[in-house]
């Protein structure tokens, strides 16, 4: 009881906005709508409101790697396109066997892990400049990109799928617990109960001892090395979390749509979740959270409009964002409006609390 | 003379990889190099210098005319850029990265959406001269005396120039620069726009090899991060004459045999490994050699 208490408290810590008992009353009721949802939803709703909520993992990632640990990627859909290729490879090896959508998420996540690993060795072991991570995220994600383009053909054939150059590779089969296949409300609630303890169980990390230590590294990190903590590990393991959270995303994709193209490693998806960070507020787990589901919603909105603007609005929407919020809109807003609620309130008592 | 051809072949080779990371990189190492600021639109405003060269060219002006229009033109871009947003990013690294991530989203789109999918591409000027067996583009030969041109001049404009001289202090320290009467904000403009005009003249330059297209860029984009990663930021133009030639040993064999592709791969690795033995790139290397002698000297 004690341990759980615990617990409790440290979900509840300082590290993120939300803490107050208004907060999590509103959460609760948040979660059990979605948890009802289905009851009025058609199934295609229900999917549709799946693919809101499955870039969340990603995004979480890239805010606990930019915001809590000050180190930024442009690189994590990268490691999105890795999890579900490997997924689609393994998996599609293996349909007829009902362990296969598993074996092919471990799969995935466990090379997102390992390639996370060789990278961020490389470059936390240099100890590089702070600018040359997200440097070079950027060129891995390039070359994959160019990689999977020219994987065209049939000498690009693993087994029994297809890589599929530009095309992409289709037929990824659905994820599968025993012999139930996870799709339409199921697949809904397989979505929105990873995102739900994914985001709690990151709370948890950034009000531990390891969160403290992560963020004395964002602020100062020779200080932090000088009190004994090997920041290069530290950065080291961020990194690799933010990469298995990315590939969590990925996983969704493909399970969601069957299919990926290589233009999901590109250029444009790359840049989408450093918007949806920098425009909720980086320094907040919940920000992330929230800004993702509604750009995301946005950007579905806005390409069935006409997709030509979509980049347009996205980038004017970053340019606009780091002039005017730097530390993002919702953490803006939280941060100021009770403020502004106090002095309004207190203007009209006459008096200020 | 067989040989002798094979040998000016291959250094031709090396030199023709060597000046295409160069010039893709230099306008980036410039305003990394003096304001500490990733332009990560870099490969944007080479896109532009290459939309106005390819615009400028169809309508009967001179190639080498259009690629000085090119520097001139996106150069005065960069400095209304910098005048309008870049400014109120320095000290933000990060922040400026993003910022300029935004900009090259709007810039390729816009592009897209103005000029259509790709513009008129512009034929490869002057023939091709034979030597022995092989023969050699003249103007791929006129790009890597340029590349070697521009070093040579930027070197000159930082340590001939008083502008040179007092952008060197602004980098070594602003606020003893500012306090001796430099006007640092002017210097950071003028950076900055040397840095897009550079782009654009090489976006010029490359127009005519590749295809004019609004997300050109991105070719480039690769190549030029890595040159700088390597190079690093503690002297620009050793830094970048130094990476590029060092990735050109890498990238001229392992390209040849293996292909294009597998050639920026190896760039990637090597720049990891690279920054793993020298995490502040080979101008840091090079500038504590250059130190260590001036003190025994």
């Amino acid at each position: 009881m004690a341990a759980l208490q615990h617990l409790v408290n440290l979900i509840a810590g300082p590290e993120d906005i939300g803490r107050s008992r208004w907060f999590w009353a509103a959460f609760a009721a948040v979660c059990a709508l979605l948890f009802v949802n289905p009851l009025w939803l058609t199934e295609f709703e229900a999917t549709n409101g799946a693919y809101y909520l499955l870039n969340v993992p990603i995004a979480l990632g890239l805010g606990l790697l930019w915001g809590y640990c000050g180190i930024l990627s442009f690189g994590q859909v990268a490691y999105f396109g890795i999890a579900g290729y490997i997924y689609g490879i393994v998996a599609g090896n293996m349909v007829g066997d009902a362990t296969g959508p598993i074996i092919g998420s471990l799969c995935g996540l466990a090379v997102c892990g390992l390639v996370a690993t060789i990278f961020g060795y490389f470059v936390f072991y240099g100890r590089v400049q702070n600018w040359i991570v997200p440097i070079l995220t950027l060129v891995l994600t390039l070359l994959l990109e160019t990689f999977l383009g020219q994987t065209a053909g049939y000498q690009w054939r693993v087994g029994s799928v297809q890589l599929g150059g530009y095309n992409g590779m289709t037929g990824i089969p659905a994820f599968q617990l025993g012999s139930y296949v996870v799709m339409g409300y199921g697949f809904y609630y397989y979505v929105l109960i990873v995102v739900i303890a994914t985001y709690l169980g990151l709370r948890l990390l950034v009000n531990s001892r390891h969160g403290k230590v992560m963020l004395a590294i964002r602020e100062d990190a020779i200080r932090t090395e000088l009190l004994g903590y090997d920041i290069r590990a530290r950065q080291l393991v961020v990194f690799v979390l933010a990469a298995v959270l990315a590939g969590i995303s990925g996983l969704f994709y493909v399970q969601w749509g069957n299919y990926i193209t290589p233009s999901q490693v590109g250029l444009v998806q790359a840049s989408l979740p450093v918007v949806w960070v920098a425009v909720g507020g980086r320094e907040s787990l919940l920000a992330v959270l929230l800004s993702t589901c509604a750009l995301n919603w946005l950007n579905y909105t806005l390409s069935s409009e006409g997709y030509q603007y979509a980049l347009i609005i996205i980038g004017a929407l970053l340019v606009a964002v780091m002039l005017f919020f730097p530390s993002g809109i919702v953490v803006t807003l939280a941060r100021d409006l009770p403020r502004h609620l106090r002095t309004l309130r207190g203007q009209r008592k006459g008096e200020v609390q | 003379m067989d040989s002798f051809a094979t040998g000016v072949s291959i250094i031709y080779q090396f030199a023709t990889n060597g000046a295409f990371l160069l010039l893709s990189a230099l306008g980036l190492i410039v305003i990394l190099g003096m304001m500490n600021i990733i332009n990560l639109a870099h490969g944007e405003l080479m896109m532009m210098g290459a939309y106005t060269a390819s615009i400028a060219w169809h309508r009967g002006v001179p190639f080498w005319l259009c690629a000085i229009l090119a520097f001139l033109v996106v150069g005065l871009f960069g400095a209304a850029l910098e005048r309008t947003i870049v400014r109120r990013f320095y000290g933000r690294e990060l922040g400026a990265l993003v910022v300029t991530w935004g900009i090259s989203l709007i810039l390729s789109q816009g592009a897209l959406m103005v000029f259509g999918p790709f513009l008129p591409a512009i034929p490869i000027p002057g023939g091709s001269v034979g030597l022995g067996q092989y023969s050699f583009s003249v103007y791929w030969l006129t790009v890597i005396a340029l590349s070697f041109g521009l070093i040579a001049a930027l070197w000159s404009l930082y340590n001939r120039t008083t502008f040179g001289l007092q952008a060197r202090a602004a980098m070594q320290n602003a606020a003893m620069a500012r306090a001796l009467g430099v006007n640092t904000e002017r210097i950071y403009m003028l950076t900055f726009s040397l840095g897009a005009g550079l782009a654009g003249f090489s976006g010029a330059l490359f127009a005519p090899t590749v295809s004019i297209a609004p997300f050109m860029g991105q070719q480039f984009v690769a190549p030029a991060f890595i040159t700088v990663v390597v190079g690093g930021a503690t002297n620009v133009i050793t830094g970048a004459l130094g990476s590029s030639v060092l990735l050109s040993l890498v990238k001229t064999p392992i390209g040849f045999v293996f292909g294009a592709f597998v050639g920026t791969v190896a760039l990637l690795l090597a720049a990891l490994i690279i920054i793993r033995l020298m995490p502040d790139g080979i101008s840091a290397v090079i500038q504590r050699q250059v130190d260590r002698r001036n003190r025994f000297a």
